[in-house]
């Protein structure tokens, strides 16, 4: 299930409050600022720290 | 319970630790999430759908209107905003933020969530994963009192508001008529906590519910944090008499 593109219009990243990337495949929106990549489930964005997947150093880059 | 330290705050009557009382309330809306609407409307005798209404009715929602609703769960205020105004002529973009994902995935099971204009996150009220100055209007109802930092959450309230945009709050309150007080304290420490039981399967969560309505700010105590926020025009009204209270504020 796609995300709704009114609501990632909004979304920022609750931690730096900046811009996220939408990475489709693996469902996530991308902090780059806070290296994190929190996860969507069932087509809602869990914008939660602590359920968030720290970004690999690659991945930051 | 009247002493308060640095680093506990109100679990009901209990005082734990600041970390910990997040996952405490989770615990007790992961617990009762598919049951939630049905308890409501029992435990209130289905006065809580006035109250929302009159919620509703104070914001006025318009066509357009880019709406925050906070701890709005499984979506009763956010869906009547939608239909007012859709009866006005078009649709408000409405966004439910939920720190509970199984609240919200009741929400999004309803009939309602059809809707297009309604969206749906997971996320803090303490930290908002919303653009700041994005927003015309931002809801909370019965949510507040479960947060952890109430000056964090009504800081972030104004932060995600435009100039211009209005915090409005519908929230157990302090029953102001003598005489429904006592029997209030009667309803809520014996009645509902066996409601809860029955229904729910989980007594304890509805007991926590009675403790941390006594333990909310009064509907003056609060309109003064909402001043101290930053917000201005700050005013409230009582509902069946003072058992809820709605606070309004405008971001000048």
């Amino acid at each position: 299930m796609d995300v709704d593109p009114k609501l990632l219009e909004i979304l920022v990243c609750p931690l730096t409050k900046t811009t996220l990337i939408y990475d489709r495949e693996r469902q996530e929106l991308i902090s780059k600022k806070a290296a994190l990549a929190y996860p969507i489930r069932d087509g809602i964005p869990v914008m939660l720290p602590d359920e968030a997947r720290a970004l690999s150093e690659s991945e930051q880059r | 319970m009247s002493e308060h330290k640095e680093d506990t705050v109100a679990f009901g009557f209990r005082e734990v630790g600041a970390d910990e009382k997040k996952g405490l309330v989770r615990e007790v809306f992961s617990s009762v999430a598919s049951r939630y609407d049905l308890m409501n409307d029992l435990m209130s005798a289905g006065v809580h759908r006035l109250w929302k209404d009159a919620f509703v009715d104070w914001l006025n929602p318009q066509p357009g209107m880019a709406i925050l609703d906070v701890a709005g769960g499984t979506g009763d205020i956010a869906f009547r905003m939608a239909k007012r105004a859709r009866a006005k002529g078009g649709a408000a973009a409405i966004t439910i933020c939920d720190i509970n994902l199984a609240m919200l995935k009741a929400g999004v099971k309803r009939p309602e969530a059809s809707d297009s204009s309604i969206t749906w996150v997971c996320g803090d009220a303490e930290n908002l994963p919303v653009e700041t100055g994005s927003q015309d209007a931002y809801t909370i109802a019965f949510g507040i009192r479960n947060t952890t930092h109430l000056d964090q959450v009504l800081s972030e309230a104004y932060r995600v508001l435009k100039p211009g945009g209005r915090f409005l709050c519908l929230e157990f309150s302090k029953v102001a008529a003598p005489g429904l007080d006592r029997l209030y304290d009667v309803y809520s420490f014996a009645v509902l906590p066996r409601l809860g039981e029955m229904v729910a399967g989980d007594g304890a969560a509805y007991r926590y519910l009675a403790e941390s309505i006594r333990r909310f700010p009064s509907q003056t105590a609060f309109a003064k944090m909402i001043v101290k926020a930053g917000f201005s025009q700050v005013k409230f009204r009582n509902l069946s008499g003072g058992i809820a209270a709605m606070h309004s504020g405008w971001k000048i």
